[in-house]
């Protein structure tokens, strides 16, 4: 089988699942995944519909797995793990797949993400801050300072894309609390 | 009959469409897979259960003593479950409040006679 490789990443899960969903649909099914790393197989057009979920707890841990054995038990399978994320894909066949079929289960699993996140967000806020008070003291050397400046540049890039996926997280969060309020 | 006057009789509010469905599906014993398909059948292809909206129904239901795991055919590494009495008290109390829902839409909605 011929195994294509694709290099990419994602901030956004919902983006990668729906272009997962454009290769399956091209006759890509991704088979393998690691850090930035996508590996396709060749498929039926179509064949399989994916999903990608937040776990709550590292997917190699004993809960995780016998929540994956669960899964597999109705037919999802897990193609690729990667710390909490799960790729799981159903064969089109089989109808309609969706992880979460009701606005509880969904609100909860955007929250598990929100959280992750906003821990990521926080954790490199402190680097951030020292850096940037480090430099605006100006007493850094020219060579130092040449080294600052990216490594501040690509922190402040980082809190911001890791800040706008918490604020779109929100509003999807939002979004379905107001739909809540009149069903399921 | 509808008693639409009728209170509360405990503090059991109503039930999601999922814990329903999966407490009726729970009747006779089935794993999850097999909740999924009869939910699916049982509402004319409606309520198509994510599986992971399933899976953590099941634990809550479990932790509320209202579904039981029994011990599957040897071999079968999948889960079964089974309704309590508890659960079938639950079932039993929405049900009558679904059919105070009922009387109640067809009395007014659809203006049958009282």
């Amino acid at each position: 089988m011929k195994v294509t490789t694709v290099r990419k990443f994602y901030w956004n899960f919902e983006k990668e699942e729906r272009w997962l969903n454009e290769m399956a649909a091209k006759g890509q099914a991704l088979r393998h995944y690691s850090f930035v790393t996508y590996r396709f197989e060749p498929s039926r057009p179509a064949e399989w519909i994916y999903r990608i979920e937040l776990l709550p707890d590292d997917s190699g841990k004993p809960a995780s797995q016998e929540y994956l054995a669960f899964m597999a038990d109705t037919g999802a399978q897990a193609v690729a793990t990667y710390m909490r994320w799960v790729y799981f894909r159903k064969p089109s066949v089989d109808g309609p797949f969706e992880v979460f079929s009701d606005l509880d289960s969904r609100i909860a699993h955007y929250k598990r993400v929100l959280l992750m996140f906003t821990s990521l967000f926080a954790g490199l806020l402190p680097i951030t801050i020292v850096n940037i008070t480090n430099i605006t003291r100006g007493e850094m050397t020219p060579v130092i300072l040449a080294l600052a400046l990216p490594a501040v540049a690509l922190l402040l890039g980082v809190e911001a894309l890791l800040g706008t996926q918490a604020l779109r997280v929100t509003g999807k969060i939002r979004e379905l609390e107001v739909r809540k309020r009149l069903f399921e | 009959m509808v008693k639409s006057t009728m209170p509360a009789e405990n503090g059991q509010g109503p039930l999601t469409e999922t814990v329903y469905y999966v407490l009726l599906a729970l009747h006779a014993p089935l794993h999850g897979y097999g909740v999924m398909q009869l939910v699916d059948e049982m509402s004319g292809g409606r309520v198509k259960l994510g599986a992971g909206t399933l899976y953590g129904a099941l634990t809550t239901l479990v932790e509320r003593g209202w579904i039981v795991p029994v011990a599957g055919a040897v071999g079968d590494r999948k889960k079964e479950y089974v309704i309590t009495e508890v659960g079938r008290d639950v079932v039993a109390v929405e049900l009558e409040r679904l059919e105070e829902l009922r009387g109640n839409g067809q009395r007014i909605a659809k203006g049958e006679p009282r």
